[in-house]
C-alpha cells in the first residue's frame, strides 16, 4: 500500500511537470507569437514596411492570422498530445495521432517562423512517455532521431522561407534588440531546463518502478523456499510419526510374542511334570512363537532401518543427510570427522545416523539456529558425537520425545547423552567401543 | 474524468478556432477585385487624368463580368506607392491585381508574393506571349517565368535641339547616326559665344555611360548574375568615346539650366518625356524658345542604334483568392487592344504591344496628339522598341551598378587612369556578385 501511494506521488509529479513544461510552451508560443503580430502591426504602422519587406525572404502571414495560427496549432498539439497519453487508444490509432502530433508540432514552428524550436521536445516528452518494453526503446531512439531530423531539415528547408526572428528584432533600437535576443535565449534554455528535468524524473521512476518490481520478486522467491522447507519438514515429521508407530508396532509384536513365550512357559513349569507330552508340545508352540517373534522383529527393524544406511556406508549417509537437510532448511551445517569408527554394527550405525538427525532437527526447529557443527571422533574406548549449534538454545532443558528417544537408543548401546546450552545448545553422546571389537576377534 | 474534460475543451476550443478562421476568411466579399494603382505617371512626367485608363478599364471588366465588382483606392501618390504596397502585403490586403514597382519587382517575386503567371498565359487561348515586345516580356520574368505583365514601356530617346543645331548650320542627324557624328556635333557645337571666357554653348547634357554601353552593343552581367563582363571591348570603347565626350565640355558641367535655355544640343529624353513636352499645353510652356525634336540615341562602334525601356508592370497577388477572374483583369489591363491603345491617348507611356503601336489608328492618334514632328513617327519607335535592351533583374544589380558608376565616373573625369582599370573594376564587381 505504501509502495503503491509512493508511486502515484512520483507519477503525479511527473504529470504535473508535463502540465508545467505543456503551460510554459503555451506561454512562450504565446509571447512570440504575440511579440511578432505586435512587431508586424508596429511597422506597418510605422511606414517602414517596404524596408522591412526587403530583409524577408517571404511576405509572412498577417499578423492577426500569424497569432491565430501559432496558438491554434499549439492547442491542436496539446490536445493531441493528450490524446496520445489516453491508454483506450489501439496502437495503430496511437500511431496516427503522433504523426498528427508531429505535424501540429511542425505547423507551430512554422508558424513561429522557426523562431522556437522548443515544441520538439514536448514532442518527445509525450513520446519518452510512451516507451516500454525492450523494441520500443529502439523505436524511441529512431522516433527522436526522426523527429530531430525533422525538425533539422525544416530548418535547412523553411530557412529561406521564412521571416527571421531577428528581422523582427532589428525593428527595435539596438538596446532593446540585446534584451529580447537574450529573452528568447532564455525561453529556449529554461524549456530545455523543463525538459530535462522531466526526463529525470520519468527515468527515476521508470527505476523505481523496476526495482519494486524486482524487490517483489524476491520476497516471492524467499516464500517459496520458505515453503519447499516447510513442506521437506512436515514430510520428515509425518516420516517420524510413522517411524514411532512402527516402534510402537515392534514393541507390540515382541511384547506380546514374549508374554506368549512367557505365558507358555508357566505353563510349561506345570505341565512338565504332570504330561510331558504336553509340555514337549507346548514348547514347541513357545519355539513357534518365539520365531515368530524374531522374524517380525526382525522384518520391522529392517523396516526402520533408513534407505541410505542400506545403501550406502555411514559416513556418506551422513554426509548426505546433512546435506540435504541443510539444503531444506538454510542451515549451514559442518560436519567433521576426527575419527570414523570402525567395524561398527548396524543398530550402532544406526543410532549415530540417528543422533545426528535428531540433533540438527532440534537444532533448526527448537534452537532456531542457522549455523551447527557435527563433530564425529573416536577415542579408545569410545565413540562419540558433538553437536554444537548457534541457536537460542534453552536455560532449562525439558527433554522431549526426540531427546528421550535418543536417551533410549544410546542407552541400548551402553551409551551416553548430555546436553547443554552456551552459546547456543550443544549436545553430547558417547557409544562404548573397542571391547567388541576384541569379543569379534 | 478531470483530464476528459480537458482534453474536450481544448478540442472545442480548437473547432471553434477553425470555424472562426473560416467564417473570417469568407467574409470577404466573394467577388470583389482590388486593384493597385497610384495616382500620377509613372515616367516622373506631370500627368492630368491617372486613373483614365483603369477606369475605362473596370467599366469594361464589369459589364463582361457581371456580378464581378473592381475597387481600387485612389489619391496614393507615386512616391508612396510602394511603401503603402508593402503595408497592404504585410497586413495580408494586398490588393488582387496592382501595379508592381519596378524596384521592388524581384523582391516580390523571391517572395512568392507574386503570381507566377507563365502557365495562365500559356493555357489561355486568348492569349500570346509573341504579341509583346521582348524587352517589355522580359521585364515582368524572374527566374525564367513571367511574374508580371508590362503595360506600358517608356524606351530612352535623343533630344535634339534643332533651333541650336540649324544656327550652327548642322543638319539634324539621321535615325542611324552614330557616335563619330554625335561626338563631331558636340566637338562643333562647344564654344563660348559672347566672348567672355566662359563656355556657353553645349553638345549634350545628361549622356551618362550606361547609355553608351547600350548603344555599344554591351552585356553586362551574366544573366544570372554571378559575373560581369566589364573588361569586355566593347565597354572599353564606350569608356573612350565617353573620355572623348567629357574632354569636348573642356571640363564645364553641363547644367539642366544650360538644357532649359536652349544652350545644349543634345540630350537623353524619354519617350514620355516627349509625349508629355510635346504637345499643348507644355509645348508652349517648357522649352518654348527653341524648336526640338527626337531622334534615336547614336550607334556605338560594336552596337546599334538602340535604346534602354523601362517598363511599367502589373502583376497578381498570389494569395488572391480570385486568381483566375484577376487573371482576366490583368489580361484586360495589359493585353486588350483597345485598352492598350488608350495609352497613347490617356498615358504618356507606350503600348507594349507591338500590334498596337504599328496601327494604322495609332499612328493617327499619335500623330494628333503630337503636332511637328518629322523624324519621329511611331515605326521609328517600334524599331527601337523591339530593340532595346532590358535592365537585368537580379539581387545585387542595383549596388553593382553603382559600384561601377562610382568608378566609371572617376575614369571619365581622368581621376583614374585608363589604362588596366576595368579589369579591375571586373574583378571587384565580381567579387561582390560572387558573395
Amino acid at each position: 500500500m505504501k509502495v503503491d501511494f509512493e508511486v502515484m506521488r512520483e507519477q503525479a509529479r511527473i504529470a504535473s511537470l508535463y502540465r508545467l513544461l505543456g503551460i510554459y510552451n503555451g506561454l512562450v508560443v504565446f509571447l512570440m507569437a504575440g511579440f511578432m503580430s505586435i512587431t508586424q502591426e508596429k511597422i506597418i504602422k510605422s511606414m517602414s514596411a517596404r524596408s522591412f519587406l526587403e530583409t524577408l525572404p517571404i511576405v509572412p502571414m498577417p499578423a492577426g492570422e500569424c497569432f491565430a495560427l501559432s496558438m491554434g496549432s499549439f492547442l491542436l498539439l496539446v490536445g493531441l498530445g493528450h490524446l496520445y497519453r489516453r491508454d483506450t487508444l489501439t496502437d495503430t490509432m496511437r500511431y496516427f495521432v503522433f504523426l498528427a502530433e508531429i505535424s501540429a508540432c511542425l505547423l507551430v514552428m512554422r508558424s513561429l517562423n522557426l523562431a522556437y524550436d522548443g515544441v520538439v521536445l514536448l514532442v518527445v516528452a509525450d513520446l519518452m512517455h510512451r516507451y516500454q518494453g525492450k523494441n520500443q526503446s529502439w523505436l524511441l531512439l529512431g522516433a527522436m532521431f526522426g523527429l530531430y531530423f525533422i525538425a533539422n531539415y525544416n530548418m535547412a528547408v523553411f530557412q529561406g522561407h521564412v521571416a527571421p526572428f531577428d528581422a523582427y528584432v532589428s525593428y527595435y533600437k539596438s538596446s532593446v534588440q540585446a534584451i529580447l535576443v537574450a529573452v528568447k535565449n532564455g525561453f529556449v534554455s529554461v524549456n530545455i531546463i523543463l525538459f530535462v528535468l522531466y526526463l529525470v524524473l520519468l527515468v527515476q521512476s521508470k527505476h523505481q518502478e523496476k526495482e519494486r518490481i524486482a524487490s517483489l520478486n524476491k520476497q516471492l522467491g524467499d516464500a517459496n523456499k520458505r515453503l519447499r522447507a516447510y513442506a521437506i519438514e512436515a514430510e520428515r515429521m509425518a516420516e517420524t510419526r510413522e517411524r514411532n508407530r512402527l516402534a510402537r508396532e515392534i514393541h507390540d509384536t515382541l511384547g506380546h510374542a514374549l508374554t506368549g513365550i512367557a505365558a507358555g512357559l508357566d505353563a510349561c513349569i506345570i505341565l512338565v511334570d504332570a504330561a510331558p507330552e504336553a509340555a514337549k508340545k507346548q514348547l514347541a508352540k513357545i519355539r513357534e512363537t518365539a520365531r515368530r517373534g524374531i522374524v517380525d522383529v526382525r522384518r520391522s527393524v529392517k523396516k526402520l532401518r533408513p534407505d541410505d544406511l542400506e545403501k550406502l556406508p555411514l559416513r556418506h549417509a551422513i554426509a548426505r543427510m546433512v546435506a540435504e537437510f541443510a539444503e531444506s532448511s538454510n542451515m549451514k551445517i559442518k560436519v567433521i570427522a576426527l575419527g570414523w569408527p570402525d567395524n561398527l554394527r548396524e543398530d550402532e550405525e544406526e543410532v549415530i545416523y540417528r543422533v545426528v538427525q535428531e540433533g540438527i532437527t532440534n537444532a533448526n526447529q527448537h534452537g532456531h539456529a542457522t549455523e551447527a557443527i557435527v563433530t564425529i571422533g573416536t577415542e579408545p574406548g569410545r565413540n562419540y558425537i558433538i553437536i554444537a549449534d548457534n541457536g537460542i538454545g534453552c536455560s532449562e532443558v525439558d527433554p522431549g520425545f526426540g531427546l528421550r528417544h535418543m536417551k533410549e537408543r544410546l542407552g541400548l548401546l551402553h551409551g551416553r547423552l548430555r546436553y547443554w546450552s552456551d552459546n547456543g545448545f550443544t549436545l553430547e553422546a558417547t557409544i562404548p567401543a573397542g571391547n567388541r571389537q576384541e569379543d569379534d576377534k | 474524468m478531470r483530464r476528459d474534460i480537458k482534453r474536450q475543451l481544448a478540442l472545442v476550443m480548437l473547432a471553434v478556432f477553425l470555424i472562426a478562421s473560416v467564417l473570417i476568411y469568407q467574409r470577404q466579399e466573394p467577388d470583389e477585385l482590388k486593384v493597385g494603382v497610384f495616382a500620377g505617371s509613372n515616367w516622373g512626367v506631370p500627368d492630368g487624368d491617372s486613373y483614365a485608363v483603369i477606369d475605362e478599364v473596370i467599366k469594361i471588366f464589369e459589364q463582361e463580368h457581371p456580378g464581378v465588382k473592381v475597387t481600387y483606392v485612389s489619391g496614393i501618390k507615386k512616391e508612396d506607392y510602394s511603401e503603402w504596397l508593402a503595408e497592404k502585403m504585410l497586413a495580408g490586403e494586398a490588393p488582387d491585381v496592382f501595379i508592381v514597382p519596378g524596384d521592388d519587382f524581384n523582391m516580390y517575386a523571391s517572395m512568392g508574393a507574386l503570381q507566377d503567371l507563365t502557365n495562365y498565359g500559356n493555357q489561355d487561348k486568348d492569349f500570346s506571349w509573341t504579341a509583346y515586345y521582348p524587352a517589355a516580356l522580359n521585364y515582368g520574368r524572374y527566374d525564367e517565368r513571367v511574374y508580371g505583365l508590362p503595360v506600358a514601356s517608356v524606351p530612352t530617346l535623343m533630344f535634339v535641339n534643332k533651333t541650336l543645331l540649324a544656327r550652327e548650320g548642322i543638319a539634324i542627324p539621321k535615325n542611324d547616326w552614330t557616335w563619330q557624328e554625335f561626338l563631331e556635333i558636340c566637338r562643333r557645337v562647344t564654344k563660348d559665344k559672347d566672348g567672355d571666357g566662359v563656355l556657353d554653348q553645349f553638345g549634350v547634357y545628361d549622356y551618362d555611360w550606361k547609355l553608351a554601353a547600350v548603344t555599344n552593343g554591351v552585356k553586362l552581367f551574366r544573366d544570372d548574375g554571378r559575373a560581369s563582363y566589364f573588361a569586355d571591348h566593347r565597354v572599353e570603347e564606350a569608356m573612350q568615346f565617353m573620355i572623348k565626350l567629357h574632354d569636348a565640355q573642356r571640363g564645364r558641367e553641363v547644367t539642366a539650366k544650360d538644357f532649359d535655355m536652349g544652350r545644349v544640343a543634345f540630350r537623353p529624353f524619354t519617350f514620355a518625356e516627349y509625349r508629355t513636352y510635346k504637345p499643348y499645353p507644355w509645348r508652349i510652356k517648357k522649352y518654348s524658345s527653341f524648336e526640338w525634336d527626337c531622334i534615336k540615341l547614336p550607334a556605338g562602334p560594336s552596337g546599334d542604334n538602340v535604346s534602354n525601356l523601362q517598363t511599367m508592370l502589373m502583376g497578381v497577388n498570389a494569395n488572391s483568392r480570385h486568381k483566375e477572374l484577376a487573371w482576366q483583369l490583368l489580361k484586360d489591363i495589359c493585353y486588350r487592344p483597345e485598352i492598350q491603345q488608350m495609352m497613347l491617348t490617356k498615358t504618356q507611356g507606350l503600348p507594349v504591344r507591338r500590334d498596337v503601336v504599328e496601327s494604322k489608328e495609332s499612328q493617327e492618334l499619335f500623330a494628333a496628339n503630337a503636332p511637328g514632328c518629322e523624324e519621329m513617327d511611331l515605326r521609328v519607335v517600334s524599331e527601337v522598341m523591339d530593340k532595346a535592351v532590358m535592365r537585368p533583374k537580379f539581387k545585387g544589380y542595383d549596388e553593382a551598378m553603382l559600384m561601377a558608376d562610382t568608378e566609371i565616373q572617376k575614369i571619365i573625369a581622368g581621376i583614374v587612369p585608363f589604362n588596366n582599370a576595368l579589369n579591375k573594376l571586373q574583378k571587384e564587381i565580381n567579387a561582390y556578385l560572387q558573395q
